[in-house]
């Protein structure tokens, strides 16, 4: 059993190496070529795939965890730590207060998130575990014991 | 069949493990560092004088102040560091290193209910891209996206685009967690296969495993989707499946229509299966309880929701949104409303925002309104944003009707490297008569051409 799953994970890196050096695909720019400051509209110079990714669009949070499929495209305009100013293995502070002047983002918990939370755990709990389900929640322990 | 791993000591539940973290957290420092060290022999050869090195970072020092429910001064101050070594090979490849963490010392009573001195090392890996197939290699603390994974983990990625279309990545390593009530896994491995042509589509099939002292702990798989049919349309969306449970945790797809530039439609559809779903958390908040307002697993959620923007004229948008909440054992709910927008980008900007949630219990029915404003004048920008709820009734909410919270805030460019920033925090809500919070942030570049969001000119 254990050599049939060796093998099996042996032909599929071999497979991978091989189709690998076929590939021969020019790599996503590692920096943006025109710096880009604020929400960019991508639409404005991208007419392919990657005008999709419109930050301006009422929709993009939404969508985010798609395109972030593609994070090597991302790493042309953000740093890692974008990603971990909101998925955070542990955070004392929320994103709305650490973007104190950017009130146009679409930042999770802004106002008095104390009361709301009881509301937004009753409509759609997932949306607190993908980020609290098993990170950063050791805050949460304050009230639910 | 959901089940949870509580610790339990003479009977007692014990819900909290620090002294197994702080040591946990030492030897996930040292695995990491480890990783990192073991990962760059494999790396290939770099001449020593390769062709362009970059050094970037930034620190924010970070002050918070505030008085706490139980009547605690609390001044913690945070410095949040991260860096970056990049070295550009004459291949196009490039090798670079990432470092990102914080800490805190409380200058005043303590700040949270463990140490006055606390920190978290966000990040830490070395990485490998390549000039072709947007192959990438990396080793140490990162956070892994692909697919059924949005995992933080102490380990291996590798991905690269294959012939024909094709693409694959892996991951393997030790998850990030933190574990406040459960225990959570020890070991995370999954791989997402992609087909793509650039023009219309890219779709995946991804699959996680983790285990927890050798036994089975999540056995996830999904496909995902990225379709662009014709110009105008954009759809998105993910599926995955609990091998655990045997059933789907979660449908989420998304559609966009955007016939001319200046107005964008979309509908989206979420569908959750609780007890799929929620099958592996480690915080009681979260766990199946019904009867103490925890997660009832019979529960399943259908989110239904639609809006639209449409720029009027340039920099001024309006926007309007629905969405609609059914569920198998509560009742529905409907939460919509619109915002209007003035945007002009480095310069001014104003929104007004009116949402309405409409549901068949007394927290689910209330009004929020939102007033903002931002106006930069050469090296400084102030922020005023205004946040109102107000509720149809008080009986669930502290016996308060009102929640409104305003903040005004400032910054000012000290030099092109070094900005100081401060905001005001007052709140009037259901736990707080009068509460006043406030924040200092000096922030320093090392990369005086970096924005915000941390871009680098480390290719320049």
């Amino acid at each position: 059993m254990k050599n049939s799953k060796f093998l099996l994970i042996a032909v599929a890196a071999l497979l991978a190496g091989i189709l690998g050096a076929c590939a021969n695909t020019a790599s996503v720019a590692r920096i943006h070529p025109e710096a880009v400051k604020g929400l960019p509209n991508c639409t404005e110079c991208h007419t392919d795939t990657w005008g999709a990714l419109n930050h301006q669009a009422p929709d993009f949070m939404i969508k985010h965890k798609i395109y972030a499929g593609s994070k090597f495209a991302c790493a042309s305009c953000h740093e890692e730590s974008f990603c971990s100013d909101c998925h955070a293995h542990k955070e004392e502070i929320k994103p709305s207060d650490k973007y104190f002047n950017s009130p146009e983002r679409s930042l999770p918990h802004r106002g008095d998130y104390l009361s709301q939370h009881k509301i937004d755990g009753r409509i759609n709990p997932a949306s607190c575990v993908k980020c609290h389900g098993r990170q950063n929640n050791e805050r949460c322990l304050s009230c639910h014991r | 069949m959901a089940s949870v791993n509580y610790y339990e000591k003479g009977g007692d539940v014990l819900i909290s493990h620090h002294g197994k973290k702080s040591k946990c957290k030492w030897i996930n420092l040292l695995v990491v560092a480890g990783m990192v060290l073991t990962a760059w022999p494999m790396l290939p050869p770099t001449p020593l004088m390769a062709a362009d090195y970059a050094i970037s970072g930034a620190s924010d020092t970070i002050l918070r102040m505030k008085t706490t429910i139980d009547d605690k001064d609390i001044y913690p101050l945070y410095e949040y560091l991260r860096f970056s070594v990049a070295s550009r090979e004459q291949d196009g490849s490039t090798i670079s290193l990432h470092l990102g963490g914080w800490g805190r010392a409380d200058l005043g009573d303590k700040s949270s209910r463990n140490d006055n001195v606390d920190g978290d090392l966000q990040f830490g890996y070395l990485s490998f891209q390549g000039a072709k197939n947007n192959f990438v290699f990396n080793a140490g603390r990162q956070f892994v996206v692909e697919g059924v994974a949005a995992q933080r983990l102490d380990g291996l990625y590798v991905r690269s685009d294959l012939a024909a279309g094709f693409a694959v990545a892996a991951y393997a390593g030790s998850p990030v967690v933190t574990e406040p009530n459960l225990l959570a896994d020890d070991f995370v491995g999954g791989a997402r296969v992609t087909h793509s042509d650039k023009k219309y589509y890219t779709i995946g099939i991804s699959a996680l495993k983790s285990l927890q002292g050798g036994d089975r702990y999540r056995e996830e798989e999904g496909v995902d989707l990225w379709l662009q049919p014709i110009k105008q349309v954009d759809i998105t969306g993910s599926s995955s499946y609990n091998s655990i449970t045997n059933g789907w945790m979660e449908h989420a797809y998304t559609a966009s229509f955007a016939p001319v530039d200046n107005l964008r439609l979309y509908a989206d559809l979420s569908r959750i299966n609780y007890q799929d779903y929620f099958f592996r958390v480690t915080t009681s908040a979260l766990v199946f309880n019904p009867l103490t307002n925890g997660i009832d697993p019979n529960e399943r959620l259908l989110a239904l929701g639609a809006g639209g923007s449409f720029t009027v004229l340039k920099n001024l948008t309006v926007a309007a949104d629905y969405r609609h909440y059914d569920y198998d054992v509560a009742r529905e709910a409907n939460y919509f409303g619109g915002k209007l927008s003035y945007w002009v980008p480095e310069s001014f900007g104003a929104g007004l925002s009116v949402h309405r949630m409409d549901g068949h219990d007394d927290r689910l029915e209330y009004t929020e309104y939102r007033l903002f404003a931002m106006k930069k004048a050469g090296k400084a920008d102030l922020t005023l944003d205004v946040i109102d709820l107000y509720y149809d009734s008080k009986a669930r909410m502290n016996d308060d009707r009102n929640s409104v919270t305003v903040v005004a805030a400032g910054s000012y460019g000290l030099n092109p490297a070094l900005r100081l920033g401060a905001s005001v925090d007052y709140s009037n809500n259901p736990f707080f008569d009068d509460e006043l919070k406030g924040l200092v942030k000096l922030t320093y570049l090392f990369d005086v051409n970096r924005s915000a969001e941390g871009r680098t000119t480390r290719e320049k």
